[in-house]
């Protein structure tokens, strides 16, 4: 096997690859990536056997071919290389050589025979969407998935096709993030519900590109992305998704429009004053101000007023700063819709579009 | 998978309008701790399942409540527990009407996950579905091992690795292993358990060399997140199958994968293994099971029973656990056999028709009585002095301290009285006895390695 290949499309197709390298993999096969020349592309494969990246890039084949060489060496090889083209040979035994300028480097691969095969996914169940539209409502959702492994069902983004649209909730028991992509056509027969675990997520709003199409199979316990020159495959999380439905708040007493950038900013500055052990800032709602405060005892205090146009009754209500600026720095509308309920209920934050953010509030004081 | 959360039908016993009982009591102390919005969409549908002075098991209508009220509602909830019973409990949920839950089989489960993979053997298949942390009872002489596994079971290969746990026949090692086992399939999806008694594994072994099928055996078994592997004395004497069990040891122990072994001897005792590969077993932790002590042995039987849905009165479980101490199998096949006659024969059991129908258990039983004669046998064969030296009157120390020795085991195994052993050592009297107990007391609290002796040599008299 022979190819060519520009320094920068050889790096991105390993950055992306070597993601799903397991470091601590017990089998030596799984450390290493698959690469396939053929014809003016070069396709490059990694696998954990739960989670499978594969990307194609540009390259021009001598000889075709396929091995695998070791992920995370030769992609910081290729990475460090300079910006020119690099000559690769591998020889029957799996050596492969580059040559990069002046340079010559041997590599010790193992035959792709022992690679892993990539699950079918034949007769699978499709969906097609755009791949902006799951990319913003990834970005709207992600952070709120749980890091607790004991409760595995949370440890990644709910899925759920149905009726027209295609509805994505993460939560973690303190908050949770609902996002839609609407206007999707779904045939009854046809409608799914699974989670997707964090590392897929991950690696998936980096594949995910702003133009085209992503086209999401599954299979059995599989689901695969295929998002253009790169494709992930992932084992899902199995069991069933708790029903948030009744995390979400019917009934809300307060609702008022801030500025998201506003809002941020102020939390944040206030939130400097937070010690690590405590943190929480409180909003207090007024005529027409929001007054954001912090008090950390052996610290320090802050204080930050905002002009809102808030009609409806005090309330003051505490957040974990960082729970509340999650959804404002993912959001990218200039403006939220705060909903209150009273001190002691959950905060919900809304924009002009399908999202819903629902925030429990700290226990200050009281038990 | 998601669908409305139908409201679902609670016990009529445990509603919360019922005034006097302490469910009642625990939720109007949660209504007046977090407001009524609060409680009525989290707590009116809950139900009472279980009360007692540890735990409290709460039914809901599905797994979002449990999240929610472990999150965010677990000190209100302590504090009503607080007020209206007085103390705190442990909170525990389950699921009222819920779908088949894919967590009743996570073994299957796991199993099919890896149809792609060249043998998936391992992935937990053997576990008992019985043998699991809920039915284990915990006594004295458990405690440790229990609470170790279950730390190994709850952190995988972050706390304890490798866990080493020991004891003798019918003790719990087993099932303290599928225990493991379970929880952590259960807990962590996609958990590659693979159990196998070290037999299995040196059967493999030796297949595996003979079909030149090694890369494949090596893959079966160094793939796993947990390795079980129960008995592993029996990998004594077999010196390439602790070669490659060694090397599987290694490989996993550096990708962190927990391991867990079980044996009836502690690492350092059972003979024959490469010592490189006894003292991998004690880099982690090792426990230890003992015999269960009566109480243990009481509530061992009356869990058992219960498992069985039969009742029996108590005296005869007290007879049971109080004429069979040595093993847990045992007690529960004694019960067994008790139980089944009398559903059989429908007649009131006495102490007699017991003593008649357990006669061969009971007779192995007695046949382990420690006698101050087998006492004083493996005593001077440890200590390498005639069986003579025992009952002469020559005081040389290296003959009087073994006889002490003796006398001091004699006193704590058998039911002798001071005179009787006295009188078994050569006439020795009462306070000769209590003198050589004293001595060889002292000389324990004081010498690990007499401390080591002494239980070396009791653990052998009561194998």
């Amino acid at each position: 096997m022979k190819f060519t290949i520009s320094q920068e499309a050889f790096a991105d197709g390993l950055a992306n690859a070597v993601s799903a390298v397991n470091p601590r993999s017990t089998l030596p096969i799984l450390s290493n990536v698959l690469l396939q020349a053929s014809g003016d592309t070069l396709t490059l494969t990694a696998t954990d056997l739960d989670f499978t990246v594969r990307t194609t890039v540009q390259a021009s084949t001598g000889k075709q071919g396929s091995t695998t060489l070791p992920a995370k060496r030769l992609s910081t090889l290729v990475k460090d290389l300079p910006k020119t083209e690099i000559d690769v040979e591998v020889d029957a035994k799996s050596v492969a050589t580059l040559r990069s300028g002046a340079g010559v480097y041997k590599i010790f691969g193992l035959a792709e025979a022992e690679f892993p095969g990539l699950p079918a996914f034949d007769g699978a169940v499709e969906f097609k969407l755009k791949s902006s539209d799951l990319k913003d409502a990834l970005r709207k959702t992600h952070y709120a998935i749980s890091l607790d492994e004991t409760r595995y069902v949370l440890n990644g983004i709910f899925f759920s096709f149905k009726g027209d649209k295609l509805t994505l909730v993460a939560t973690d028991g303190r908050r949770l993030a609902l996002a839609e992509v609407n206007d999707l056509e779904i045939p009854k027969s046809q409608e799914r519900e699974f989670i997707v675990r964090t590392k897929a997520i991950q690696e998936l709003m980096r594949a995910l590109k702003d133009d085209g199409d992503v086209i999401v199979r599954l299979a059995q316990n599989m689901v695969q992305f295929d998002c253009g020159p790169t494709t992930l495959i992932s084992k899902l999380v199995e069991g069933n998704y708790p029903n948030y439905v009744q995390v979400i708040p019917t009934k809300v007493n307060e609702r008022v429009t801030i500025e998201r950038e506003a809002l941020l900013n102020a939390v944040r500055r206030v939130s400097l004053l937070n010690s690590e052990k405590t943190a929480s800032v409180r909003l207090s709602f007024g005529k027409g101000n929001l007054d954001i405060t912090c008090n950390t005892p052996e610290v320090g205090e802050a204080r930050e007023a905002l002009a809102i146009p808030y009609k409806g009754k005090e309330i003051s209500v505490a957040f974990n700063p960082e729970f509340l600026m999650a959804p404002l720095r993912y959001l990218s509308e200039d403006e939220v819709h705060i909903e209150l309920i009273d001190d002691i209920s959950p905060g919900v934050i809304k924009i002009n579009a399908p999202f819903v953010y629902v925030l429990m509030p700290m226990r200050v004081g009281g038990a | 998978m998601v669908s409305a959360p139908a409201p679902t039908e609670v016990n009529n016993s445990t509603r919360a309008e019922e005034t006097g009982n302490p469910w009642s009591e625990i939720l109007s102390a949660l209504r007046a701790e977090l407001g009524e919005g609060i409680y009525e969409r989290w707590f009116s549908t809950l139900g009472l399942k279980h009360l007692d002075a540890k735990t409290i098991t709460l039914s809901v209508p599905n797994s979002i409540y449990q999240v929610w009220i472990e999150s965010n509602y677990a000190a209100q909830f302590q504090a009503a527990l607080l007020t209206a019973l007085g103390g705190k409990r442990k909170l525990k949920f389950v699921v009222e009407n819920a779908p088949p839950a894919p967590a009743v089989e996570p073994v299957e489960a796991a199993d099919q996950e890896d149809a792609d993979l060249p043998d998936p053997r391992p992935d937990g298949r053997g576990l008992n579905p019985r043998y699991v942390f809920d039915h284990f009872v915990v006594g004295t002489n458990s405690e440790f091992a229990h609470a170790a596994s279950l730390a190994v079971a709850k952190a995988p290969s972050r706390t304890y690795n490798p866990l080493f746990i020991h004891g003798g026949v019918g003790l719990g090692k087993t099932h303290l292993l599928h225990a493991i086992g379970h929880h952590i399939a259960k807990s962590k999806r996609g958990a590659k358990v693979a159990y196998v008694r070290s037999e299995t594994f040196t059967n493999d072994f030796i297949q595996a060399i003979q079909t030149n099928s090694l890369v494949k055996f090596r893959k079966r078994y160094r793939q796993a997140d947990v390795l079980l592997i129960d008995d592993i004395q029996f990998l004594a004497g077999k010196e390439r199958s602790q070669e490659e069990f060694f090397h599987t040891f290694n490989s996993l122990f550096e990708g962190r994968k927990q391991i867990v072994l079980s044996s009836d001897q502690p690492p350092s005792e059972i003979s024959q293994l490469e010592q490189r590969l006894v003292s991998r077993f004690e880099w982690g932790l090792t426990a230890e099971l003992q015999p269960p002590d009566m109480e243990t042995r009481l509530a061992i039987l009356r869990k058992k029973a219960d498992s069985l849905q039969v009742s029996l009165p108590a005296h005869i479980l007290e007879y049971l656990a109080h004429r069979i101490k040595s093993n847990v199998r045992r007690l529960e096949g004694a019960l067994l056999r008790v139980a089944s006659f009398a559903s059989l024969s429908g007649r009131p059991l006495s102490d007699e028709s017991i003593e008649h129908l357990l006669r061969d258990i009971l007779q192995e039983e007695a046949r382990r009585a420690v006698s101050i004669d087998l006492v004083q046998r493996k005593v001077a064969e440890h200590y390498d002095v005639r069986l003579a030296d025992m009952t002469s009157k020559r005081r040389p120390a290296n003959i009087a301290f073994p006889r002490q020795v003796a006398m001091f085991i004699s006193r704590r195994l058998t039911k002798s009285s001071l005179q009787d052993i006295g009188e078994a050592f050569g006439g020795k009297d009462h306070g000769t006895v209590i003198h050589a107990c004293k001595t060889v007391q002292n000389r324990m609290d004081k010498e690990e390695s007499l401390r080591q002796i002494v239980r070396f040599l009791e653990a052998a008299l009561q194998r």
